[in-house]
């Protein structure tokens, strides 16, 4: 009974560390967010729907990143860690199309080339989703293990 | 395993912070960048041709050098046909620094008048591409284009021959006086030399003169030019062949018949 009861604490202690360390991250990232968006406003009256845009993907990575932490210790984190990985690489494709950005502004049409950045970045997202299937793979490596020790 | 696993992660968290902060401040440096575009001046070259000069001042307060800037401008006629095209280029422009050039074009009126005559006698428009293109922080190109139309002036423009008017000037000639009248709506002054033979329905010349001009740009020109015929190679009809020297210019014959 003692032992249940020990269990129960450790079980909602734990679910209230992680939810707390989700809450930080999700803070830190929003924050990060409304400090670099700060330097971006001045161009979102140039470019039709980038609030909207950049705001999907902040609320889809937070959310991403509170249910992988709260689900973290578990195979699920690293499942939402790829799904994270996978969800940038998926956005910056659809956002960046060829990676050539062209809008026209009253007769004027202006043509920026991201296809560096967007290469770049791709790069980073695939190293991030390679480092989460590593992840998975040392996660399981090691839950097989211990019950041998 | 774990290590490897740990370094991927830095890495992968260093180069993700280093690209955001490049990318947004590269972006936010834009805004800081400014264009001033000078008056756009025309002169003659001393090979006689239109030069356009615009002077271009760029500053840049941004954080990062500008690379490969270039300033384009290409005139075409209504058809498409290029009748001249001009580029600018500086290398870098360094942050706070202010760079000033002179974008320049040249215009060769004879060439335009082979292509067609028209411009000699007709308003038209002229196409104009105008595109200004850049690399942010030496890696981002960014390019600026528009299109617009400008109004060419024909510089003699509704160019008549009035009635001539026949005086005996001896036993053996007229004397034949031609008035002139056109309208010079071009962007430049008009100087130079009208010359007029006069044929007979035979198509035998039986008298030539010449006149100096002087038309400025947006004013109509008034004149005459008086030449003298052979009394017996006179006919009532035929036709005058007007020949135009100018410093810009050589045009003709412009066939007129008169009679």
């Amino acid at each position: 009974m003692a032992d249940a009861n020990n269990d129960s604490k450790k079980t909602v202690r734990n679910f209230t560390f992680k939810a707390l360390k989700a809450t930080v991250k999700g803070t830190l990232f929003y924050g990060i967010y409304f400090v670099l968006w700060m330097y971006l406003a001045p161009i979102s009256g140039i470019v039709p729907d980038l609030q909207q845009m950049v705001e999907t993907f902040v609320i889809v990575y937070i959310f991403l990143i509170i249910v992988g932490e709260l689900t973290s210790r578990t195979v699920f984190q690293y499942f939402f860690n790829v799904a994270k990985a996978l969800f940038v690489i998926g956005y910056l494709i659809f956002s960046f199309k060829s990676g050539i950005f062209g809008l026209t502004f009253q007769n004027v049409r202006l043509m920026i080339d991201f296809r560096l950045f967007l290469v770049i970045a791709m790069l980073l997202s695939l190293l991030g989703l390679a480092k989460s299937v590593f992840q998975a793979i040392n996660y399981m490596n090691e839950k097989a293990e211990y019950p041998l020790i | 395993m774990r290590i490897p696993i740990r370094m991927i992660g830095i890495a992968t968290t260093f180069f993700w912070i280093f690209l955001i902060a490049f990318f947004v401040s590269a972006v936010y440096s834009v805004k800081d960048v400014h264009f001033d575009f000078g008056e756009p001046q025309m002169d003659v070259t001393s090979d006689n041709k239109v030069i356009f000069s615009l002077l271009v001042s760029i500053t840049n307060r941004g954080f990062y050098n500008i690379g490969s800037f270039n300033i384009s401008t290409e005139v075409s006629d209504k058809e498409g046909f290029t009748i001249t095209r001009g580029s600018t280029f500086i290398p870098v422009i360094n942050k706070n620094d202010v760079v000033t050039i002179t974008h320049n074009m040249t215009i060769d009126v004879n060439d335009l008048l082979q292509r067609d005559k028209n411009y000699l006698f007709n308003d038209t428009e002229l196409k104009i591409y105008e595109a200004v293109s850049m690399r942010i922080a030496d890696v981002i190109p960014v390019q600026a284009s528009t299109n617009f139309s400008m109004p060419w002036g024909a510089p003699l423009y509704n160019f008549t021959l009035g009635k001539a008017e026949y005086t005996a000037h001896n036993l053996t000639h007229f004397k034949v006086v031609v008035p002139i009248g056109f309208e010079n709506r071009a962007f430049f002054d008009l100087v130079g030399n009208i010359q007029i033979q006069m044929y007979n329905s035979t198509d035998i010349i039986v008298g030539e003169g010449q006149t100096n001009i002087e038309a400025h740009h947006n004013s109509p020109y008034n004149g005459h030019l008086e030449l003298y015929v052979s009394i017996g190679e006179m006919t009532e009809s035929g036709h005058f062949e007007v020949y135009f020297l100018t410093l810009l210019f050589n045009y003709g014959p412009l066939v007129i018949p008169y009679g």
